[in-house]
C-alpha cells in the first residue's frame, strides 16, 4: 500500500521510481531519500480542459507532484487524515480536503450540478466549494483531511443518510445527493442560512463525516 | 460508574494515577516526594497532595536555577513545583510524551517543553527557538498528534521538527529545482505561496534521533531569552546591524528569520 | 481509551445484568430505549425508536431514519426555566430531536464522555453539555466564584435523573475521585463538570509569586472537598484568574 496511516495525524507514503503522487502543496512533513517536489499548475492530469475547469470551478488548491525514491510524511495543519482505497469506485472530495493520493487515480472536477439538479447547484454554494467538487476514480490510495476525524456512515437504498454540509468531507459508490431539510431544523438554525440545509445521500455507497461543524 | 459490562470512564485516584507516566495521550502524571519539577506556567490542570508552586526566581531557589535552568531570561515563564502528591499536566489537548535522558542531550523546540526534573540542565541552543536538556532525567513534552521518531539522514519540514536527540547535524537544505524553475521564479519574484511549500527543510546527518510531528498549528513560541550580543552568535541581533530585529514583516511559523535571509534567501 | 464504548445490543445488556436492582432500571430503560454510545471518541451516536433526547444546538452531524428537530428556549424547563436563564444570562440554546434511527452529534471535535447519572446530580458548564437522554432534567444552579473566574457567568448547569448524559471536553477528560481523605485542587480552566456530594472552594494566591514581581501575578485553584468525581480537561481555558 503506498499511503499508510502512521498515526491519526500523519500518513507515509513510499514512493518508487515510475509511480508519482500527488499531495497538497506545503503538506510534506518530512522525507528519506531522493525525493522531488514539483509545484503542479494544471492540478494533475487533464490538460488544458481541466485547467479551465479548475480555474472556474476556483478549485485553486496547489497541488505538487512527487517522484523519486524514498519514503514521505504528509500532513497538514493538524487535522486528522484517513485513508481512503478506491478499488475501481469514484470519491468525491472537496478539494482542499485532499492531504495525498495516487497518481493511479484519475482526477477531474464535477459540477455537482450535473447531479443534483438545481438542489445540486445550491449545494455547492452551501458547502462553500462553489459548484465543483473532485473527483478522483481508479484503484488507488487517497489521505483526506478531516478536523477531528471521520467516520463512515454506509448509504443502502432503505437508509438514505442527511449529513450536515459543514461537516461533509466525502462520498462514494453510486449516490444521490440533493439538499434537504428536517422537520424543524429551519425553524431552529434559522431560514435563509446555508446551515437550514441538509445534504440527502442516497442509493448505495458510503459517506465520511467529520467530527465537527467547522470547515476546514 | 460500571454499568452494564460496558464500562464507564476510568475514575482516578491518589493511588491509582500513575507514577511520572500518562494518564492518557494528552495528560501526563508526575509524582511528587518532597522533590521538585520545573513546569512550564501554565500547564498544571489538577493535583493532589500538598504542592506548592513558585516561580523560578523567587529567593529560595537560587541555588536549584543556578545548578539547572541556564535560560535566565524567560524565567518568568517558568514555575517549580514541589511538596508531596501527584499532578496532571497538559497542555491545550496537545499530545504529551515523556522522554527519559541517561546521560544524554535533547533538542527541543521551545514552546513544546512542558515540565522537565532538576537534575537535567535546560540550555538555549544555538538554533534559535529551540532548547537543550543535558544530564539524566526525565522532561515532559508536548505534540501537535503523537511523536513520530526517525532516524537520519532524513529532511524535515521546518514545521514539523518537534526536537532531535545526540548529535545529528542540523542544517539547511534548499531544493534548488523547486525554486528555480518558471514556478519558483514566479514564487520568488511574488514571495508568493512560499510559505509552507517543500523548498527549505532542515536536513539532519549523523547517528542520532529527529523527533517529528504533524504540524502548522504551532505550539505558541516561548521565548528562548535573548542571546549575547556578540559577533558569531547566530540569532545574536548585534549581528544584523542596521537591519535590526526585522520590525515589518511577521516572521512565519518554522521559518528562521533573518537567519534565512542571511544564507541568502 | 474508551474501552467501555462499543455498542451492544439490548439483549446482552440484559443478559449481562445479573445483580440486585438491575429490573427496575432495565424496565425503565426500555420506556427511554435512546442508547448513547460513541463512535470514535468525537462523535456520539444516539439510536432512537420514536423517543426523545436533548442536544446542544445544531450539534447534529448526520442523521438515517427519520428525525424532527425542535428548539428549546432556556433549556426546556419551561416559564420558569427561562426567566432564570434570562437572569442569569447562562446562554444555552438546546435542542430536542425525537424520531426513529441513529443520530450523530458532534461539536467542533471535542472530545465526548458519557456519563451515567444513577440519581445523583451532575455540574457541568453549560457549554460542556452535549446532549442528555429523557430520563434526565437539566437546570441551573448558582455555583459562585468560579464561575466568576472563568467568565462563564455565575450559574452552572444541572442534571440530574436517572440516564446517560455525554458531555464535551478538549481533549479527553481524565475522571478524578475526591473523599475526605483526600482533597482535589483543579485549576479553573481545565474544570469541565463534578457529581456527587462535594464543596468547593477557591483557593487565592496560592504560593505563585517571583522574587522580581514579574509574571503572571495571583493564580487561583478550585478545591474540592468531599466526596465525587471530577472531570477535568487536558486543556485549560482562558481564565482571568492566572495560572500555575
Amino acid at each position: 500500500m503506498t499511503l499508510r496511516e502512521i498515526n491519526s495525524k500523519m500518513v507515509e507514503a513510499t514512493v518508487v521510481p515510475g509511480q508519482r503522487l500527488f499531495s497538497q502543496r506545503g503538506a510534506m512533513l518530512a522525507y528519506k531519500g531522493e525525493v522531488s517536489f514539483t509545484p503542479n499548475i494544471q492540478g494533475g492530469q487533464g490538460g488544458l480542459m481541466s485547467m479551465i475547469g479548475r480555474r472556474v470551478a476556483g478549485e485553486a488548491t496547489p497541488l505538487m507532484t512527487v517522484e523519486g525514491s524514498g519514503t514521505v510524511f504528509f500532513g497538514h495543519g493538524g487535522h486528522h487524515v484517513q485513508v481512503i482505497n478506491l478499488s475501481g469506485d469514484t470519491l468525491y472530495v472537496e478539494a482542499d480536503r485532499l492531504l495525498a493520493f495516487e497518481g493511479t487515480l484519475q482526477q477531474g472536477t464535477m459540477f455537482m450540478g450535473s447531479q443534483g439538479g438545481v438542489m445540486g447547484m445550491v449545494r455547492g454554494q452551501v458547502t462553500g466549494q462553489g459548484l465543483f467538487t473532485t473527483t478522483l476514480k481508479g484503484h488507488g490510495a487517497v489521505a483526506v483531511m478531516a478536523h477531528g476525524g471521520v467516520f463512515e456512515v454506509p448509504i443502502t437504498p432503505q437508509r438514505p443518510v442527511h449529513v450536515d454540509p459543514q461537516a461533509y468531507v466525502a462520498h462514494h459508490g453510486d449516490v444521490r445527493n440533493k439538499l434537504s431539510t428536517a422537520l424543524g431544523w429551519r425553524d431552529m438554525v434559522g431560514r435563509g442560512s446555508g446551515e437550514a440545509f441538509q445534504l440527502e445521500l442516497s442509493g448505495n455507497g458510503a459517506v465520511y463525516v467529520q467530527a465537527s461543524e467547522e470547515k476546514l | 460508574m460500571s454499568g452494564y459490562g460496558t464500562a464507564g470512564p476510568v475514575v482516578h485516584d491518589p493511588m491509582s494515577l500513575p507514577v511520572d507516566d500518562n494518564v492518557n495521550s494528552y495528560t501526563f502524571c508526575v509524582e511528587l516526594k518532597g522533590s521538585q519539577w520545573f513546569l512550564q506556567k501554565g500547564k498544571m490542570i489538577a493535583y493532589y497532595g500538598t504542592i506548592e508552586f513558585n516561580g523560578v526566581g523567587h529567593g529560595r531557589l537560587d541555588r536549584l536555577v543556578r545548578t539547572s535552568f541556564h535560560s535566565p531570561l524567560h524565567a518568568s515563564d517558568w514555575v517549580v513545583a514541589e511538596g508531596s502528591g501527584k499532578m496532571l499536566l497538559a497542555d491545550r489537548a496537545f499530545d504529551v510524551n515523556s522522554y527519559d535522558l541517561d546521560d544524554g542531550n535533547l533538542t527541543i523546540r521551545s514552546g513544546n517543553l512542558l515540565a522537565f526534573q532538576p537534575s537535567l540542565a535546560l540550555k538555549q541552543s544555538i538554533v534559535p527557538g529551540f532548547l537543550t536538556l543535558i544530564g539524566t532525567g526525565k522532561f515532559v513534552a508536548a505534540s501537535n498528534g503523537p511523536v513520530v521518531f526517525m532516524e537520519p539522514p532524513i529532511r524535515v519540514d521546518p514545521q514539523a521538527l518537534v526536537g532531535w536527540a545526540d548529535c545529528p547535524s542540523p542544517c539547511h537544505h534548499y531544493d534548488h529545482g523547486y525554486m528555480t524553475g518558471v514556478m519558483g521564479g514566479l514564487r520568488a519574484m511574488t514571495g508568493l505561496g512560499g510559505a509552507s511549500g517543500e523548498e527549505h527543510q532542515f536536513e539532519f546527518v549523523g547517528a542520532g534521533t529527529v523527533l517529528l510531528q504533524s504540524t502548522e498549528t504551532l505550539m505558541a513560541e516561548q521565548a528562548t531569552g535573548v542571546v549575547p550580543h556578540e559577533p558569531g552568535v547566530p540569532g545574536g541581533a548585534g549581528v544584523s546591524g542596521s537591519h535590526g530585529p526585522q520590525a515589518g514583516a511577521p516572521r512565519l511559523p518554522g521559518q528562521l528569520g533573518d537567519l534565512q535571509r542571511r544564507f541568502g534567501l | 481509551m474508551n474501552a467501555g464504548t462499543k455498542f451492544r445490543p439490548l439483549w446482552q445488556i440484559v443478559r449481562g445484568w445479573r445483580g440486585g436492582g438491575v429490573r427496575t432500571r432495565l424496565r425503565r430503560y426500555l420506556h427511554t430505549v435512546a442508547m448513547f454510545r460513541l463512535q470514535g471518541s468525537k462523535v456520539l451516536a444516539v439510536d432512537m425508536t420514536g423517543d426523545a433526547v436533548k442536544a446542544k444546538n445544531g450539534s447534529m452531524v448526520a442523521y438515517d431514519g427519520q428525525m424532527a428537530f425542535k428548539k428549546l428556549t432556556g433549556g426546556g424547563e419551561g416559564l420558569r426555566g427561562m426567566v432564570t436563564r434570562r437572569l442569569t444570562g447562562e446562554q444555552m440554546t438546546v435542542m430536542e430531536v425525537r424520531g426513529q434511527g441513529t443520530c450523530w452529534f458532534a461539536d467542533r471535535a471535542s472530545e465526548i464522555n458519557l456519563v451515567r447519572l444513577q440519581g445523583e446530580k451532575l455540574f457541568v458548564e453549560s457549554s460542556n453539555l452535549l446532549a442528555t437522554d429523557g430520563g434526565l432534567r437539566t437546570g441551573t444552579t448558582f455555583t459562585g466564584l468560579r464561575g466568576a473566574s472563568q467568565g462563564n457567568g455565575l450559574f452552572t448547569t444541572t442534571v440530574e435523573g436517572h440516564g446517560q448524559a455525554a458531555i464535551l471536553s478538549d481533549g479527553p477528560a481524565v475522571v478524578l475521585r475526591v473523599a475526605p481523605q483526600y482533597p482535589l485542587i483543579v485549576d479553573p480552566g481545565a474544570y469541565v463538570a463534578h457529581q456527587g456530594n462535594v464543596r468547593q472552594s477557591f483557593q487565592s494566591g496560592v504560593t505563585f509569586r517571583t522574587l522580581l514581581g514579574e509574571g503572571g501575578g495571583e493564580a487561583f485553584q478550585i478545591r474540592f472537598e468531599g466526596d465525587g468525581l471530577v472531570y477535568v480537561q487536558p486543556s485549560e481555558r482562558n481564565t482571568i484568574a492566572g495560572d500555575v
